[in-house]
């Protein structure tokens, strides 16, 4: 069987996972927190995006509305909530957004129901043939979002004073507090950016699988393996593994023995990975802490 | 986007259902249609339908309760209303049986009616066969729905409705190389496909099975396997939720000009040609195991009518909900027979199982209950439609599928004289 | 406390073995008025609200003790079921020795995806049992749970499913519940011994830290190996007695998210007191239960779960159960001067 062009159809899910995990490294390194809500989130966006194209919103105006929500929600819990849970574990910290992430999920389930919709963008029709299957523009975005957003919170985070600044908070932050870091406003600012994250991701998600609110939520689950991949820390091997597992997966396909087990691979792949560097000594630091 | 079309297909419909109704306003008819509310002792119902959950299916228990409000409305049975308990099962087994429990065991109904689940049959088919309570189903779907002597249908099911698809494609479209996609859900794809299969050995059809992880994202692999396979057409038997990313898939890698797309009657919703868009005009099939939605027909319209009269205008007004509109009338006429002051669970059960001549203009044939069969599948035939504007074409007429599995119950039509 | 050393002195019976009595007294009750009001529909959702209780003892452990998070004991009940499954179709073997395989069964897979929390902890530890909690899922979704069929995975693939039989002497659904209130119980106590003997003030030394427990002798390795395996026994025959309530189980009801919903839940319902998995379990069946009966939409469930998720974690840290023991607490501090502090 040919191959190559199930690593092409791969390029697609990959960005999707790469685009997640990508976001959930980027919280995890600026607050410590696991967001469990980025699925829903960006969803609840996508879906103010469909409901406002309904309206007969133009797309870029149904689109700003999306992103908007989601910006919304994510401060929201990052300026009211979030602060009254900064002194727990980080487990605790994380379990709080899962809370959040299944209110989000009723109420879209109240509001929208199960019924399978999509977005679709003029960037749907167009597309580029490799080996024998075809890339649509929309994935194409979808992988150039990625790589762009990879490159600017590397450099956000690594050579700015916010970055600087969010990074200090993650570490410690009763000592980021005294050493006149504004905390609540850098913490506000990183669940900001996380909010725009997830509405972008959110809007490619609703075309890329479709707009369902149970899947887009727990989207995260295998996302996080990609994110386990990068070692929570760093947004390049993040999204490289995303791309990876997305490959990997839809590579299995031509395996018809394995085929049916192939969306196990995020979670095989991570635990494969998690298993060899865990006992690698050299790596024991980082993880521990 | 999706919204004004979907907007525009209620607006079809309801329109259809005005017209209809000012047609029928005085002939709708529902029970003994007499005009006078029901006051005796009510007569408990149930039914558990997967609501919450990767889909929404219960379209066909609100149309059971939109007739049996009907009914009321109009004499009850013999005096007597129906008290109907709807039970959301979440897709969950487990649940399903709790429902069961509280429905059968606590709420004492005296018939299931409308029931439409992805669990519901496998959990409690032997509560009811305990319990001897029949469940006249609206949409069965896994293999164990139509595997049972006391659960009855009155879908064909994906199976039967899989391997129509893949005779359409035969015998119209010139397949040679057909590819069914299904579920892995055990006793759902694997079964549905099977069907397909054992069609095309017969018939000198080459046919594979693929079977997807309902939770994968991934559609555009599955669409390049089935292109693998060498496919010139390709059935779907799968949840609209997971077939419509299929479709789209196939669309970007351009399969929608080179193979033929056919699906199982759960592609056939009036939302579909609309989310689909213009490029799959005239190239998207679909079986249908009732009659056309708009079909204009006595009994279709009637259907239509009662939705409109007594359903929120949010219910489907969709094949589910045809067959849960069938499954309250089957049981509403089961009921009249019976003398009010003696209906039981025993004496409804017996009254179900001598319908052996149930007719309707949305089924294509006779539809029955086998008494004392070992299984129940009195739907298995139907038609086909294809993608056409914003709606559906029917383009075949009925006919009998020519599934292996059906020996039994083909022989059994025979000996007890049904004619279908 | 100083008044309660002293007090421990003068009592045969030292207090910390006092809920081990506790226990069985309580469930009694609740059982008792269980039984004598619930209808059929409440008993099987009690059923299943044990069974869930029990794995979520096992995280009370994990977590309460541990301070370890595990985030794939939904699986393991799914392994029990499993094994519980197969065993019963394909043996004939006694309903409770098939549920003591399953639940050593659970157990040694306990250990072995408990692994990773020799080297791990914190998030890390939750994310890789996460994994494999997602792993389960579509593995067990592909495959499904056993029904009668022959060859290793026992599917039939047939016209019918076959049924799980229940122990002979508890067929009826109300004695059936009663006959997993007693393994509850037992499971229970037996966490509760655990945690107040040896064992526990082990387990206590790795919470607080894993130097600190090596510099007082404790063997890190045997202790969160047992720890891992007494959850997975207690999530295996949870399954096990899952799998006798309704005969069956389906793949599609153990996704990861269950994993997630479950562990989140016991920390609603309190990790620190042996009740709380009791309430835990309630959290998850009950809940869904009552909002049926008053007819109210799946959905709401969720958004309930989440609200009780949220205020849990703000207001009450020790979950209902702590808020529960706070209020006997001030109960017997007014009743009976002294002995309030006991109750925590």
């Amino acid at each position: 069987m040919n191959w190559l062009p199930f690593v092409v159809s791969g390029l697609g899910i990959g960005g999707a996972y790469a685009l997640a995990g990508v976001g959930l490294v980027l919280l995890y390194r600026t607050s410590g927190v696991l967001n469990f809500a980025f699925g829903a989130v960006g969803a609840f966006g996508a879906f103010i995006t469909f409901a406002s194209l309904g309206f007969g919103a133009p797309l870029a105006v149904a689109a700003l509305a999306g992103i908007g929500t989601s910006i919304l929600l994510s401060c929201g819990y990052g300026r009211f909530i979030a602060p009254t849970l900064a002194y727990r574990n980080t487990v605790i910290r994380s379990v709080g957004t899962l809370g959040f992430a299944l209110i989000l999920l009723g109420v879209m389930g109240l509001l929208w129901g199960e019924i399978p919709r999509r977005l679709q963008y003029p960037t749907d029709k167009m597309a580029l043939s490799f080996f024998g299957a075809r890339l649509t523009y929309t994935r194409m975005i979808a992988l150039a979002v990625a790589a762009s957003t990879v490159i600017g919170l590397t450099i956000l985070i690594a050579r700015t004073r916010l970055g600087l600044n969010m990074r200090a908070l993650s570490d410690n932050r009763d000592l980021s507090a005294l050493l006149g870091i504004p905390v609540l406003k850098v913490e506000l600012l990183a669940w900001l950016i996380i909010g725009i994250f997830a509405g972008v991701t959110g809007l490619l998600l609703a075309n890329l699988v479709g707009l369902k609110a149970f899947q887009l939520t727990f989207l995260v689950v295998p996302a996080i393996a990609a994110a386990l991949l990068g070692g929570m820390q760093s947004l390049f091997w993040t999204a490289i593994a995303g791309v990876g597992i997305g490959i990997t997966e839809a590579f299995l396909t031509a395996f018809p023995l394995v085929a049916p087990y192939r969306s196990a691979s995020p979670f095989a792949i991570a635990l494969v990975a998690v298993a060899v560097t865990a006992f690698l000594p050299s790596l024991q630091k980082r993880i521990s802490s | 986007m999706q919204r004004p079309l979907l907007f525009a297909g209620a607006a079809i419909v309801g329109g259809l259902a005005f017209s209809a109704q000012a047609a029928a306003a005085e002939d709708i008819s529902c029970g003994l249609s007499n005009g006078q509310v029901a006051s005796g002792e009510p007569i408990v119902l149930g039914a558990i339908v997967g609501k919450t959950g990767p889909d929404d299916f219960s379209a066909s228990a609100m149309a059971a309760d939109a007739y049996f409000e009907c009914v009321n409305a109009n004499g009850g049975i013999n005096g007597r209303p129906i008290r109907y308990i709807i039970g959301d099962d979440q897709w969950n087994p487990e649940v399903a049986a709790q429902l069961a429990a509280k429905i059968v065991q606590d709420e004492n109904a005296v018939a299931m009616v409308g029931n439409s689940s992805f669990v519901e049959c496998a959990a409690n088919a032997k509560l009811y066969a305990d319990s001897n309570i029949v469940a006249v189903s609206g949409v069965g779907v896994p293999r164990e729905c139509f595997s049972a002597s006391n659960i009855a249908p009155t879908n064909a099911g994906p199976r039967i409705s899989s391997t129509a698809a893949a005779e359409f494609a035969g015998e119209q479209l010139g397949a040679k190389n057909i590819v069914c996609i299904g579920p892995n859900i055990p006793n759902v794809g694997a079964w549905s496909c099977e069907g397909v299969v054992k069609w095309g050995e017969a018939n000198g059809v080459t046919a594979n099975t693929i079977l997807i992880d309902p939770g994968s994202l991934d559609a555009t692999s599955v669409v390049l396997q089935a292109a693998s396979f060498g496919a010139d057409s390709v059935v779907l038997g799968l949840p609209k939720g997971i077939m419509l990313p299929i479709l789209t898939a196939a669309e970007e890698q351009g399969f929608d000009q080179t193979m033929n797309w056919l699906s199982a009657a759960s592609g056939y919703d009036t939302t579909v040609p609309g989310t689909l868009g213009a490029v799959w005009e005239g190239k998207f099939y679909v079986n249908m195991e009732f009659n056309p939605l708009d079909s204009e027909e006595s009994d279709n319209r009637n259907w239509l009518a009662v939705m409109d009269k007594y359903a929120e205008p949010e219910n489907p007004r969709d094949t589910f909900a045809q067959a849960g509109y069938l499954a309250a009338r089957v049981v509403t006429d089961a009921l009249l027979s019976l003398d009010p002051a003696d209906i039981n669970r025993d004496s409804v059960t017996a009254a179900l199982s001598r319908v052996d001549n149930f007719q309707s203009d949305i089924l294509c044939a006779t539809w029955y209950v086998g008494a004392e069969q070992p299984r129940q599948n009195a739907n298995h035939t139907t038609r086909m439609a294809v993608t056409a504007g914003d709606t559906w074409k029917t383009v075949t007429d009925c006919r009998p599928s020519e599934d292996v599995e059906l020996a039994d119950i083909i022989a059994y039509e025979k000996e007890a004289g049904i004619a279908n | 406390m100083s008044r309660a050393i002293i007090r421990e002195d003068v009592i045969p019976m030292p207090n910390r073995y006092r809920t081990l009595l506790e226990i069985p007294v309580a469930m009694a009750l609740v059982m008792l008025v269980v039984v004598s009001t619930a209808n059929a529909y409440w008993i099987s959702t009690f059923t299943s609200a044990l069974a869930l209780a029990l794995a979520a003892r096992g995280i009370g452990v994990l977590y309460g003790l541990l301070g370890l998070v595990s985030l794939c004991q939904f699986a393991l009940i799914g392994i029990g079921g499993w094994m519980m499954l197969r065993l019963s179709h394909g043996t004939g073997l006694p309903f409770e020795i098939n549920v003591l395989i399953a639940g050593v069964t659970a157990a040694g897979v306990g250990v072995v995806w408990g692994a990773p929390a020799l080297r791990l902890k914190g998030l890390y530890l939750a994310l890789v049992t996460l994994m494999l909690a997602g792993a389960y899922q579509v593995v067990i979704s592909a495959t499904g749970f056993p029904d009668g069929g022959a060859g290793f995975l026992g599917r039939a693939d047939a016209t019918q499913r076959l049924m799980l039989e229940r122990p002979v002497i508890a067929t009826s659904n109300s004695s059936y519940l009663v006959y997993c209130a007693i393994w509850a119980t037992g499971g229970f106590m037996l966490a509760e011994w655990l945690r107040v003997t040896k064992m526990g003030r082990s387990w206590a030394m790795i919470r607080k830290d894993d130097n600190t427990a090596r510099s007082v002798g404790v063997n890190l390795l045997t202790y969160k190996i047992i720890a891992f395996a007494f959850a997975g026994f207690l999530a295996g025959v949870g399954g096990a007695l899952l799998a006798g309530g309704v005969g069956q189980l389906d793949g599609r009801a153990f996704a990861a998210s269950e994993s997630l919903f479950l562990f989140a839940l016991s920390v609603v319902a309190g990790v620190y007191h042996w009740y709380g998995a009791l309430i835990a379990g309630l959290l998850l069946r009950a809940v869904p239960s009552l909002l049926t009966d008053f007819e109210i939409n799946g959905y709401v469930a969720i958004i309930f779960y989440g609200s009780a998720l949220m205020h849990a974690l703000i207001t009450a840290p020790r979950g209902i159960a702590g808020q529960i023991s706070n209020l006997i607490g001030k109960i017997r501090t007014i009743a009976i001067p002294g002995t309030g502090r006991q109750a925590l």
